[in-house]
Order: structure tokens, then sequence, then C-alpha cells
């Protein structure tokens, strides 16, 4: 149970409040409501470029670091295609420096050209050391566009192309933070031993005389229903073939998102999944095969991803995914595996839980979800779930129709 | 109106209190160490075994390790893997240089019972030909996919130039070890290594004392007699070693040189030192190639302790047109520290920044007690980092220049890159 307080300054800024009273650290933690599928379809990547010129110095302080350092703390921050959220973590006593530094890049950035000008090559730095110069590194980049013919999901934070982060200028930079940094579309966590007036106290001073802006409204191109399979091969110089099976499933807020979420464990969570089980240890069709979620806000993917055995085909593979997954379809699971999958959850969550800045960027995102009560009630949730439940999701999900697959053909011999 | 122009007064770190673990001799050598207090329901046991790669007179310690939870006579690895997953329980089986270590995470109301299956499944591991080679396909894929990655063929070129007077430590797996191994050779690796190799044992939740004895009843057979033996002086091959991979857009560079451990006078000024050289987000390194160049998307140092000993390594991967002026530039920030006193404010801030760190790295039951074991190896206590805290306070930037004279020598360095053409 995760207990925190909750107030709306004048401006929109909405705060959450956790109190720790064990730690001597204090997280703030900042969400803004915007991510890379709200990005311009010609200009992607920038949702992500701005996060990293966030550190380059706000309008009365040069440098977004150094002072945080200088307070003992450290910060960091990560975009998806649903959210931006940065984080301070520091000694609670210095707690006013981390509202000092974050309300002032809020109010406004210093918009250096030199600032801009190295964060690209930074960016594309690290466009080409995660997707370009690791084996398999480039498949979302083929897979978004293949899965999203219309929703935005269809490019990676990282961007499309390089090109879109080469091209980005500074009047592009000034017009993203203009429409969506501002206090009516953040989320503020403070957490650790403080008292709630004394936060409020803080929090309005620091960020009660940021213009409040325009909550930008959000409208994006619905992803139609899949009604067809989709195939893409694309040769690369890796070691074994490929594949990345992505079935469209429920958005973040439907009660089916949590069913899906223990079907994909159910399938290739780990050493007693029925994909490992079945492909990789009984059939030895793949060296490695595991299913997940992308967790996303809008409709996300289930993804069954894995590399084939040297002298497997993906026809073999094909054929035996395509049991296990109607055995799934056609008969319920057993109470003793759902247990299993649950004690798993159930685990998994009380670890998670222990750290601090944890629990103020749950709490930040289930109140961009609609209530960051729900952080709370995630475990009955799971706990309700059925086996009938999980076949029914099963039926709607795991479908040739609905399936979008990525082979990845090796060019070595 | 608030004053933005003026940063917020800083309150210097209030002292710091450590929470000691409770220590049982399990024998005269292995001990168990366990931290009580903890606010929630989670449960952690380290199980540390004398079975790192050094080990053997074959490279199989690392197969040893991924197959302890393979199956036994009684049980197959699935049966195994059903009832600890069922029980909500996580293991982790992990091998480095010196240690292996196996880890299981659960909640309380489950640790009696997984603690049970691990031991057994550890115990009687069969090695069962099917098993191994199972295990042997899947670590030649795994092998040739991480041959792929510049950092991964950069690290394992360090490792023998850094390691080269020691065959044990600077050895590594090649594709030909894969391609077969005898269940005999892992069985005596298992028996020497594992059954009779366990150093310590760390525990973090909130159980019964009489548990802590039934634990000790049923993993104090694998003790140790003695012991372990470690390198305690490694030597370097310096100067500059390239490995080709012509299709790599960025290339993976490695320098590093010998150095030591805790146990040395000068290990915690050199910490603050090569903090302020590279091993924060405003250190010279990242501010100069990252921050002004551009060059990378990250850039770092840090010393890593072994048991008897250590190193100093310096790393990053970069856009393969700019490797040669980053290596420039790393030589040229290490003369600027040995050359010119760091600034007083720049100074300060690594202070504060690293007294933070201290504060954060003793954030609750689990971070404490990893904070107690990076000491306890090297046969301190708690004691060390209130002996870390006045260093912090007390070093000057004499200091921090003597240092960097001694220790930040190029030409001792070695250097290592991978990825397209040599420079």
């Amino acid at each position: 149970m995760i207990e925190f307080e909750r107030f709306t300054l004048e401006n929109g800024l909405k705060v959450i409040f956790h109190k720790d009273p064990t730690t001597p650290l204090a997280v703030v933690n900042t969400l803004y409501d915007v991510g890379a599928r709200d990005e311009d379809p010609s200009k992607t990547g920038f949702a992500h470029l701005f996060e990293h010129l966030m550190f380059g110095g706000s309008v009365h302080i040069p440098d977004f670091d150094a002072p945080l350092q200088h307070a003992g703390g450290e910060s960091n921050a990560f975009t998806s295609n649903d959210i931006t959220n940065y984080y301070d973590v520091l000694p609670a006593q210095n707690i006013e420096t981390a509202l000092w530094l974050e309300s002032d890049r809020m109010l406004s950035l210093a918009f250096t050209p030199k600032s801009l000008e190295t964060q690209r090559n930074v960016v594309i730095e690290e466009f080409k050391q995660r997707y370009l110069n690791q084996p398999y590194g480039d498949v979302w980049l083929k897979l978004r566009p293949l899965a999203y013919h219309a929703h935005p999901y269809q490019w990676a934070t990282i961007g499309k192309e390089i090109k879109h982060i080469e091209d980005a200028q500074m009047e592009d930079v000034k017009a993203f933070f203009a429409k969506y940094y501002n206090p009516s579309n953040a989320i503020l966590c403070i957490a650790g031993n403080f008292e709630l007036e004394q936060v409020k106290t803080l929090v309005n001073k620091w960020y009660g005389d940021i213009p409040s802006g325009l909550k930008p409204a959000r409208i994006l191109p619905a992803e139609p229903q899949q009604t067809e399979f989709r195939e893409q091969i694309i040769e690369r110089n890796v070691p074994s073939d490929a594949f990345y099976y992505a079935f469209k499933m429920p958005e973040r807020k439907s009660p089916d998102y949590y069913i899906a979420d223990i079907l994909s464990d159910a399938l290739g969570r780990d050493k007693s999944s029925r994909l490992y089980v079945k492909i990789q240890k009984e059939l030895k069709l793949v060296t490695e095969i595991g299913a997940y979620i992308t967790g996303s806000l809008d409709d996300g993917l289930l993804i069954i991803s894995g590399k084939l055995s040297p002298d497997v085909t993906f026809q073999q593979l094909d054929d035996a995914l395509w049991i296990v997954l109607n055995e799934i379809k056609e008969t319920t699971i057993s109470d003793i595996e759902l247990a299993r999958l649950k004690n798993k959850i159930k685990t998994a969550k009380a670890f998670q839980e222990q750290g601090l800045l944890n629990r103020a960027m749950n709490l930040c995102l289930f109140e961009l979800l609609g209530d960051a009560e729900g952080v709370n009630q995630e475990a009955l949730i799971y706990s309700e779930i059925e086996p009938k439940h999980i076949q029914t999701v099963a039926k709607q999900v795991l479908n040739q129709s609905n399936c979008s697959l990525l082979k990845v053909k090796t060019t070595q011999s | 109106m608030t004053l933005r122009n003026i940063a917020p007064q800083i309150h210097p770190l209030q002292k710091i209190d450590f929470i000691e673990p409770k220590i049982f001799d399990i024998t005269p050598e292995v001990r168990l160490y366990w931290m009580a207090t903890i606010p929630d329901e989670t449960t952690r046991i380290e199980f540390h075994f004398d079975a790192g790669t050094i080990r053997g007179n074959e490279k199989v310690a690392g197969f040893v390790n991924s197959l302890l939870l393979s199956g036994t006579a009684q049980k197959s690895t699935t049966q195994i893997h059903d009832e600890l997953n069922g029980l909500g329980a996580y293991i982790d089986q992990e091998i480095g240089q010196e240690t292996a270590i196996i880890s299981l995470y659960c909640l309380r109301e489950n640790v009696e019972k997984a603690v049970e299956i691990l031991a057994d499944a550890i115990q009687h591991v069969v090695f069962s030909e099917q098993e191994v080679n199972d295990m042997l396909r899947e670590k030649r894929q795994n092998y040739l996919v991480a041959s792929e990655k510049v950092g991964v063929l950069v690290r394992r070129a360090f490792q023998q130039q850094l390691f080269s007077n020691s065959e044990r430590y600077s050895r590594q797996l090649v594709f030909e070890d894969l391609e077969h191994v005898s269940p005999l050779t892992l069985k005596r690796f298992h028996q020497d290594f594992y059954l009779k190799g366990l150093c310590k044992v760390v525990v973090v939740g909130n159980l019964e004392a009489a548990y802590i004895d039934r634990l000790i009843d049923t993993v104090g057979g694998w003790s140790k007699l003695g012991e372990p033996q470690f390198e305690s002086e490694f030597i370097n091959i310096p100067g500059h070693t390239h490995v080709e991979k012509a299709d790599a857009v960025q290339k993976a560079i490695r320098l590093g040189i010998p150095l030591f451990n805790k146990t040395h006078a000068d290990f915690l000024d050199f910490q603050i030192m090569q903090t302020i050289f590279g091993d924060y987000f405003g250190s010279r390194l990242m501010s100069n190639i990252r921050e002004d160049k551009g060059y990378t998307y990250g850039i770092g140092c840090g010393v890593a302790e072994s048991n008897k000993t250590g190193y100093f390594i310096i790393s990053t991967e970069v856009g393969k047109e700019v490797a040669e002026a980053t290596l420039k530039e790393i030589k040229f920030e290490m003369d600027r520290l040995k050359t010119e006193a760091v600034q007083q404010e720049e100074l300060d801030l690594v202070k504060n920044y690293l007294l933070g760190q201290i504060l954060k790295s003793a954030d609750g039951p689990n971070a404490m007690m990893d904070l107690f074991m990076a000491t306890q190896r090297h046969g301190k206590g708690f004691e060390y980092y209130n002996e870390a805290i006045q260093h912090i306070q007390q070093i000057d930037q004499k200091r921090i220049l003597e240092l960097a004279n001694t220790y930040l020598n190029w030409d001792q360095f070695s250097i290592v890159t991978a990825g397209a053409t040599s420079i």
C-alpha cells in the first residue's frame, strides 16, 4: 500500500506527495504528458531529443546538473512513446535545490544553439549505439510501422531515421516547449520524509508563479482494426534467424490489459512458461523465446520473440507456435498455473515497491491514467483474474489476422 | 516574488545511521550475514561460492553455474522451475572471475520451501547429457550474438591485456569450448567448488531467528575449508590493441591499468580524483567528450575491486570517425588533471555529490547490506564509510594533483579498441 496526498496548484499543476519516514532521501519526479506519439510524422524523435535539451540550462540557471550534484543529488530522465519523465534523487534536506531547478526549467529553457547542436550529436550517437550497432538492434524500427499503420506508435522514440534528428531546428524546440512543457500538462510527485504543509509551501513557492499554459488536446489518428496477417522479412548480418510476432492488445486503461499481461507471462515469462517448455526445451526449435507486452497507454502489442536453432525453418517454428497458442485459446489454464503466475507478479511488485523512486514514478503514471490510487488497486485486479478471463482474451488477441510478423533472416552462412 | 537567480542554501550531510547485520559463524571461515530489519515482506538470500571463472583447470565454471537447476535424479529441470515459480520465487545465477553467486528473491512466507527446493537442486544436480547439450546449444548461439557487439569484443581483448600475468584471469571461452564438454568434468567442478565451495551467505529478510539456524543446517555442509586464494597483483601490457569489426558504425574503447582495492591507503582519495575525471554526469570526460563535442552517448570510468587487488578502467562507445579524437581528449583530460589544480568550486561539487552518493547507497535494508558486504570482504566494516566521509571532507587540490600524477600515466595504460579499421 502506497500512501499519498494530492493537491493542485492554481496554474493546474497536479502534485502528489508520498511520505516515507524511513528514508534520508527525497525524490522529485516530474511527468510531462508528452511522448513520441505526439510528434509530427515528419519530425520524429523530437520528444526524446527535447528531453536531452532539458538538461542544457534554463532561463535563470545556466547548468542543470551541477547545482543538483552540488546538493548531493543526481538526475535523469526517460522518454517513451507515451510520456516524458524526469527525476531527481537527493538528500532530503536539500529538496529545495531540486524544486528550484525543476521549476525553472518548467518556466523556460535557455535555448542555446550550442546545446541543440551538441545534443543532436549525442542523440545520433545514441541512435547508433542502441539501434544500429547492435545485432537485431533495428527490429523495432521495422516492427512498429508493420504493426501500426495510422497511430504514431509506428515510430520508435528515438525517431524514424537519423535525418529527423539532424534536421531539428531551434524554432521547433521552442514551439514544442511552449506547447507541452507547462504546469497544466505535468504531474509532480514529491516523495520523502516531509509533512504535507511543508510540501505545499515549497511547491507553491517554486511553481506557483509559472503561467498555466493550455493543456494541449490530444487527437491522435486511431489505429484501424487490423484484419489481415502481416509479414515482413529483413536480411541482416546476424548469427541466427530471429522472429517477432506482434499481436495487438487492449489499451492501458482497459480491464483486459492486465489479463493480456498474465497471458504473456503464461506464454513466455520464465522457464515454466508454455513456449519455453514446449518449443525451446522439448522441441529444441529455438535457443531463446519469450513473451511480453509493450505496456503502451493506447492499444499496445503482445510480443513473442526469439531466435531459431541452427537448421530450423521459420515454418517449423510457426507450426509449433500456433499449436501452443491454440491450446491456450481452446482450453482454460489450470488453477495451479494461474496461481504460479500470480505469485510471481506478487513477488515482483513487493520488490519494485521497495524503491522510493519507483513509487514516485508509479504514482505519477497512475495519476496520468486518471487516479494515482490505481497503483494500490493493481494487486486486487490481478488477484481477481480467473482462468476463463485469460481464455477470452487469448481468443481475442492471439489470431493471425491480429498479428504482424517480422522475420530477421541471417545472411551469414 | 521567488528569487530564481539565487540557488537555495545547501545543507551538509548529517550523519548516516548504519545498521549492522547480524553475523553467524557457519565455520571459522564461512559466515552468514543477516539483515533482519526490513519494513516489508520481501526476502533475499545469496549464496556465494568459490566457483568463479578462474577456478578449475578447464573452462567449465560458467557451464556448471548455468546448469545448477538442470535437474536431479528425482526431478527434471522443468519440475524444479515449476516448484520455484509456484512459490513466486526468482533465482539469479551470476558468475564473475572470482565468485559465483546464487540469489533467491521471494516473499518471506515462501522462503523455507524455496530454499529447500533450491538447495536440493544444487546438491543433487546430475548433469544429464541432454541438459548439457541444451546448455551448449544455447551458449553457442549467445556467443555468436555477443561476438557481434563491439562492447563485448573490446571487453574480451581488454581482459587479456590487463591480466597478462595470469592465465586464469585472462582466459575466456572461445567458440570451440562450446562444442563439447564431458559431464564428468562438470561433476568434478561442482563437487570441488559448489559442494565444498560455499564462502558466505547473505540474508535480507524479516525471518525468525530459528529459521536462520535451520538455513545454516541446510547449506552449512557446502562450506569451504580454508581461505580461497586469489591473485594479489595484475600486470598489464601497455599500448594499443585493436579488434577489427568492419561493419560497426561505432567503435568501443577501453583503457585500463592495474590498481588496488579498499585495503590500499590511496583508495579513498583515488576514488575522489577519478570521480572528477570521469565517474559522474558532470565529470571532465562527460563534459568534454559528450556535452561539448557530442562524440558519444556516454563515457565513464571506475575502479573495479577484486578480493586481493583491483583495476581502473575508462570505457565508451563513439562514432567510428571520432575514435582517434576521443582518445586524444581522454589523454588531454588526464594531462589537465595532472598539471592544473582543480578549481575549488568543482572540488566542492564533487565532494557534496559523493557524500550524497554514500547516503543513497545506504538507503534501505538491501542497500545497507550491499554497502556492508562491499567492505566486509576487505576486512572492514561500516567504520570505513565514516573514514570515507572524512577523506571527502578533507581532500584538497594538492592531493588531487599528486594522485593524478602518481596514477594517470598514459604510457602505462592498456588501450583497446573494437570496431572498423585500426587507428
